[in-house]
């Protein structure tokens, strides 16, 4: 069981406060990810669920029991950190093992489930070397594996893919995804990454300044951004935002559309304006088109094979339907 | 350093240097070697013929010696211990955020920065003496004798003014020591079940192991030569209860100006301080790699 319930929790340091009265629902075995840009409390939140923080108010409940005043390892809860902070002077086993040596588990049982974790993080061949011996990949796995061990009641992740390069991060992503079909035990995952928010989550919490902006399905997040900064976080390239006469138009102060939800012409559309970089990914393109009388370039998502090039006029017609309006304050208009 | 010619020229540039370092060693030890072998007393000048090793013998069985490389041995060992464990907690108690850090650390290293001469000389006047001193003061203000240190316990006594003064190097060393532990590593550690005290026993000790090591060797040689605070405070006495190595072989040629005995003493001094130090690398220089 992994119910992790934040009733109006608060972190201040000093004067600063990191996190406003915050209300969270975490169910048992689902892949949470808390997401957000750096700086917005996304790591001081998980360290308050792993007790490593106290709260200046507030509650937090595991399993429906209060968990507030309870030392971090008391708490059921398995932290993967960032620099994986493994033990240097131990072996990959000794590492594995450590939890288990401190709570005092048999022998026998340590060298299971060490053998079983190893095996399902591929270490077995290097239980016997040093952390320094081995590669990031390897070393996120080992973090990982001194996690499983514990059988805890959930996992936190605290930016764990950040140090990896990006073809090793796509791999692990995989890994962890597929970690938590297996386990089905409830994950926490901090992230400044959206595209690793988006591809692993169950449910994405989107923090900004202390405060929780929205909290929903990836799609749901996709489709139906509740405010501006969700509509700007979520969704990679960025939505194009506009305001003035176009959003005026349509009745708000801002409006978004997706540059994948916009077509792209050479002889007709809606806005006309001249292509200026091209970025061409081989299975999409994005042009940033500078349309007249606009500061701005607008992205367009456009086949792998479109040839357009620098200087070429363009016409632009986004889709009607898919247009995202926003108030004044920055809130979604239905 | 990549091509030959840089290869040569640089053998070159530092040759003045590697030269002046082997000549400043070399011919001070050659001159030892060479005394050690004479019948040289200043208090009897004439011929210094050759008398093989008569002053080895001479200074190997003079009961003193024994005296001498116990008090050395119990005089390295009792500081190091000092120093090391006191070390390891003022490192701790000063790693951990509080107010006035910056004052506290620069006076808790003020110690290292004094004379030997000066600081046995303070110790002796102003804290150990039987009459005056502060510790006198202190007992006779409860009611007790006071203690006369350097009568009664003079190796130990010197054993606690050394230790004053080293005790700060060990804490720089150790403190920086604890400031380069990755404070994530500890976190996880907690996270896992870890107390305090198994914290410090798996996570912290082993961190320090390496600055331990080299705390102990560079100690251990500044050690083996104490010579002020025992010249200032005892005189090796009483009797040879305070002598070490190193004031032993002052005693045999500056006070008993007897240059050949006090020459073998000194090459007798160079080769136990190397046995220790072989020693020591056999036990703990394994810390040093990796």
């Amino acid at each position: 069981m992994g119910r992790i319930t934040l009733h109006g929790v608060t972190k201040n340091f000093g004067d600063t406060e990191v996190i406003r009265p915050l209300d969270l629902e975490i169910e048992d075995g689902e892949f949470v990810v808390f997401v957000g840009p750096s700086g917005c409390g996304k790591s001081t939140l998980l360290r308050l669920i792993a007790g490593l923080e106290d709260v200046t108010a507030g509650r937090i409940e595991i399993d429906g029991v209060d968990a507030t005043g309870v030392p971090p390892a008391k708490r059921g809860l398995a932290m993967v950190f960032q620099s994986y902070a493994l033990y240097p002077h131990m072996s990959v086993r000794k590492n594995i093992a450590f939890p288990m040596r401190m709570a005092g588990l048999d022998k026998a049982e340590q060298n299971r489930r060490i053998e079983s974790a190893a095996a399902a993080l591929n270490l077995t061949d290097y239980l016997d070397r040093r952390p320094g011996q081995l590669s990031g990949g390897q070393r996120q796995r080992v973090a990982i594996g001194r996690a499983i061990v514990r059988e805890p009641a959930a996992f936190l992740f605290d930016e764990p893919l950040s140090n990896l390069d990006a073809a090793l991060r796509v791999g692990m992503r995989m890994e962890i995804s597929e970690l938590h079909t297996r386990l089905k035990t409830t994950m926490v995952y901090v992230t400044h990454d959206q595209v690793e928010a988006m591809t692993m989550a169950d449910k994405i919490v989107v923090l900004q300044h202390g405060v929780i902006e929205q909290v929903g399905s990836p799609l749901d997040l996709y489709r139906e951004p509740r405010n501006l900064f969700v509509a700007g976080f979520i969704g990679s390239p960025k939505m194009n935002l506009m305001t003035g006469e176009e959003a005026e138009r349509r009745q708000a102060a801002t409006m978004g559309i997706r540059p994948e939800h916009i077509t792209a012409s050479p002889t007709e559309g809606l806005w006309q304006g001249t292509v200026g970089v091209s970025e061409h990914l081989g299975s999409d393109t994005f042009f940033h088109v500078h349309l007249d009388g606009r500061a701005d370039p607008v992205t367009v998502r456009a086949g792998g094979e479109v040839s357009l090039h620098h200087g070429d006029m363009i016409y632009l017609t986004p889709d009607e339907s898919r247009i995202h309006r926003f108030d004044a304050q920055g809130m979604r208009l239905a | 350093m990549a091509t030959k010619a840089s290869r040569s020229a640089a053998r070159v540039m530092i040759a003045p240097s590697v030269l002046l370092l082997l000549g400043w060693m070399v011919i001070p030890l050659a001159l030892t070697l060479y005394f050690s072998v004479l019948r040289y007393n200043l208090l009897m000048p004439g011929a210094n013929p050759f008398i093989g090793v008569e002053n080895y013998t001479y200074f190997l069985t003079d009961p003193a010696f024994t005296d001498a490389i116990i008090n050395t041995l119990l005089l390295v060992g009792g500081v190091l211990t000092i120093t090391v464990l006191g070390g390891i907690g003022l490192a701790i108690l000063l790693d951990q955020p509080m107010w006035g850090q910056g004052i506290v650390r620069i006076l808790v290293i003020a110690p290292f920065f004094v004379m030997p001469t000066v600081s046995a000389l303070v110790w002796k006047n102003m804290f150990m003496n039987p009459v005056n001193g502060l510790f006198a003061h202190l007992a006779s203000a409860l009611g007790m004798q006071p203690f006369d240190f350097f009568a009664i316990a003079p190796l130990a006594s010197i054993i606690g003014i050394v230790s004053w003064q080293w005790l700060p190097f060990a804490t720089l060393i150790l403190l920086t020591a604890m400031q380069s532990l990755d404070s994530e590593q500890l976190e996880a550690a907690e996270m896992d079940g870890a107390g305090p005290l198994a914290r410090f026993r798996y996570i912290m000790l082993p961190h320090m192991a390496r600055a331990i090591t080299v705390v102990i060797l560079i100690q251990t040689i500044f050690l083996l030569s104490i010579f002020a605070e025992i010249l200032v405070t005892t005189n090796g006495g009483p009797g040879t209860a305070s002598t070490n190595l190193t004031f032993l072989v002052y005693a045999e040629s500056l006070l008993r100006f007897d240059v050949g005995t006090g020459s073998a003493g000194g090459v007798v001094a160079i080769i136990l301080a190397n046995i220790v130090a072989i020693f020591l690398m056999r036990m703990i220089g394994k810390n040093l790699d990796t």
